[in-house]
């Protein structure tokens, strides 16, 4: 069986994790009101006004005066998506993503020997999106990727709706053609033959129908009845991200290491940030001419993201490092990737991964400098008047 | 401002961009010292936030304590954090200022690198007041720190304030928005013949913020309960 998970355009759920009371309110994303520009989703309630993804926001704010319009966060949208997607796949390694955005498959094969109570799997894996989202999801399950997308359109949040194998047939007979990719000649001869729902579709033999409209449109065919013979394209949640610059000439002063160093921490954040991830682990490798390469490795408490962390966990590193000969290559390596989500809600406001919480940055420095580097005082109002025994230092 | 100019600005900005005007220089904000003279003598009201304030004296003018009391009094709005190179923090006396010392961290680096590093990230993380406590011989290295330290401190809106003698280097001059003089003018004593407190002058030697070369005199008990001052008079 496959299960359709949906959520709303990860672009809005961007959106709501940014600014929570936006929730609820006509939100328009594509740009400000007073810019060219169209109009690239917009919520139930800005919907629910007439306003219409591909329109122009000019147009939109005419629709709904009191909506708000944004612009696209393409970044924050893609650490919703590899949210989505990272979290399933902790759940089973057999999930895809969709076509549309939000949509993703997942195969509960495998899941079903784990909880045998389909109902109860279906409501770990809502609580699970739901957690990492803030939104909850809507499920549909079926024999087929398609069926499922389709039963996941008519569901609601928390009310699955699953279509049993035997049941296809009949679910989808009630449904009209549209939901079928159809293009628009077949379209139009299908309603031309009075066809409007799936039901007539399905009265046609395989055969008529090849005869009639040729070999391609058997999919469509095979679709009314619920077969699908896409496969899951399985989600791979990437590994390590790595950069290199070659140094010609060979560099051998620090000044230039940081810069160029500098430099691969920014194309390794942007990778991390189109993907919606962080790293644990940097190593940069420094090319010594006629020497051993040198390795330098950085940890970090939590998974980074921006530059300026990824590059202030290297600087210190790089200053202390004995370079025996002329650098000729850097590169820069991060393993140990995470969903960035796990600094949810703070990594997806504004200026993100700059704002670090004081108890991640001191954990961080901890583990850098040691635990006594960082303490708390505590004074011991009852301890003998010593210094020693009247305050207790503790590390913080 | 007006409001309708403040409309008329903001209708100027959304339209125009960065062409639009707007102020010629945005005040400065400012965290209280916790004294009244100290606020009055910066002209801003406080240490300025998101620049370097030097505090600058021989030992035993003072400048530590007033240290001390300005991050007693940044504890209680926000976290702070106190940097530790000399060691010589008391925490039973910041109890007695009142100070909330659940808010503080102290960190005391081996090297100057290592707190400078404390510094940007503790910055960057979110504490308001860092006091970075320095002495003189071991400020070397200082200036070539101290450009990283003060973007990431102006990025955060974070104040520093550096206590060092007064013999600092030039880069540190430089660089300071706000230098703040300490000097011992005499001791204080009781009725009774013990030492009470000392008498403190100080003097704005330089001030990006405002005019320079203001004087304040004032008494700086050893409290027991807190620091009040008993009298004052600016020049």
């Amino acid at each position: 069986m496959i299960c359709c998970v949906r959520t709303p355009h990860p672009s809005l759920i961007a959106a709501w994790l940014m600014a929570p009371v936006l929730r609820g309110r006509p939100l328009v994303l594509g740009g400000y009101a007073h810019e060219r520009g169209l109009v690239m989703v917009a919520s139930n309630e800005a919907c629910a006004q007439g306003v219409m993804p591909g329109m122009s926001l000019n147009q939109a704010q005419q629709f709904a005066p009191d909506a708000i319009f944004q612009p696209v966060d393409d970044q924050a949208t893609a650490r919703v998506r590899q949210s989505l997607l990272s979290t399933l796949y902790r759940l089973t390694p057999d999930v895809a993503a969709g076509d549309d955005p939000g949509c993703a498959f997942l195969r509960l094969d495998r899941l079903a020997l784990r909880w045998p109570n389909r109902s109860r799997l279906l409501t770990v894996i809502t609580h699970a999106v739901e957690a990492v989202l803030s939104v909850p999801p809507t499920i549909g399950v079926a024999s087929s990727m398609f069926v499922s997308k389709i039963a996941s359109d008519q569901a609601i949040a928390g009310t699955p709706v699953i279509v049993e194998p035997d049941r296809t047939a009949a679910y989808l007979a009630q449904l009209p053609i549209d939901v079928l990719p159809l293009d628009d000649d077949l379209r139009e001869y299908l309603e031309l033959l009075g066809l409007r729902t799936i039901a007539g579709l399905q009265t046609i033999t395989r055969a008529a129908f090849r005869r009639q409209f040729g070999v391609k449109a058997l999919d469509v065919y095979d679709l009314a009845f619920g077969i699908d013979r896409r496969r899951l394209a399985l989600f791979k949640p990437p590994v390590r991200i790595e950069e290199a610059e070659p140094l010609e000439p060979p560099i051998d002063n620090t000044e230039a290491l940081q810069f160029i160093a500098r430099a691969l921490a920014e194309r390794v954040s942007a990778s991390l940030l189109a993907q919606g991830l962080g790293t644990r682990a940097l190593r940069i490798t420094l090319h010594q001419e006629s020497t051993a390469p040198l390795t330098i490795q950085v940890r970090f408490a939590y998974p980074v993201t921006t530059t300026g962390e990824l590059f202030d966990g290297i600087r210190p590193r790089l200053l202390r490092a004995s370079l025996l000969a002329p650098l000729e290559r850097i590169t820069l390596r991060a393993g140990q990737l995470e969903p960035a989500y796990i600094r949810q809600p703070g990594l997806l406001i504004r200026r993100d991964g700059f704002q670090e919480s004081i108890a991640d940055a001191v954990a961080r420095l901890q583990e850098e400098y040691g635990a006594s580097t960082i303490q708390r005082a505590e004074v011991r109002v009852d301890a003998a008047p010593l210094p020693d025994h009247r305050i207790l230092w503790k590390p913080a | 401002m007006p409001d309708s100019l403040q409309q008329a600005i903001t209708v100027l900005q959304s339209r125009f961009g960065s062409a639009a005007p707007r102020p010629a220089a945005p005040a400065t904000p400012a965290r209280s010292s916790g004294i009244a003279e100290i606020d009055a003598l910066t002209g801003i009201g406080g240490w300025p936030v998101g620049r370097l304030s030097l505090l600058a004296g021989l030992r035993g003018s003072g400048k530590r304590t007033l240290a001390q009391r300005s991050v007693a009094v940044a504890t209680l709005e926000g976290p702070a954090a106190y940097i530790d190179v000399a060691a010589r923090l008391d925490p039973e006396f910041l109890q007695r200022l009142d100070a909330r010392l659940d808010r503080l961290l102290v960190v005391r680096p081996k090297t100057l690198s290592q707190g400078m590093a404390c510094i940007r990230t503790l910055a960057r993380a979110g504490v308001d007041f860092i006091c970075l406590d320095l002495p003189g011989t071991r400020a070397t290295g200082l200036d070539a720190e101290l450009p990283h330290v003060l973007h990431r401190i102006s990025e955060a809106e974070c104040t520093l304030l550096l206590v060092h003698d007064l013999d600092v280097d030039d880069a540190i001059r430089y660089y300071a928005s706000l230098i703040l003089g300490v000097a011992r003018c005499g001791w204080v004593f009781g009725t009774d013949g013990d030492l009470e407190g000392l008498q403190v002058d100080a003097t704005v030697i330089k001030n990006r913020l405002a005019p320079p070369g203001r004087r304040v005199r004032w008494v700086v008990p050893y409290p027991t309960r807190g620091m009040t001052p008993r009298s004052s008079d600016v020049q």
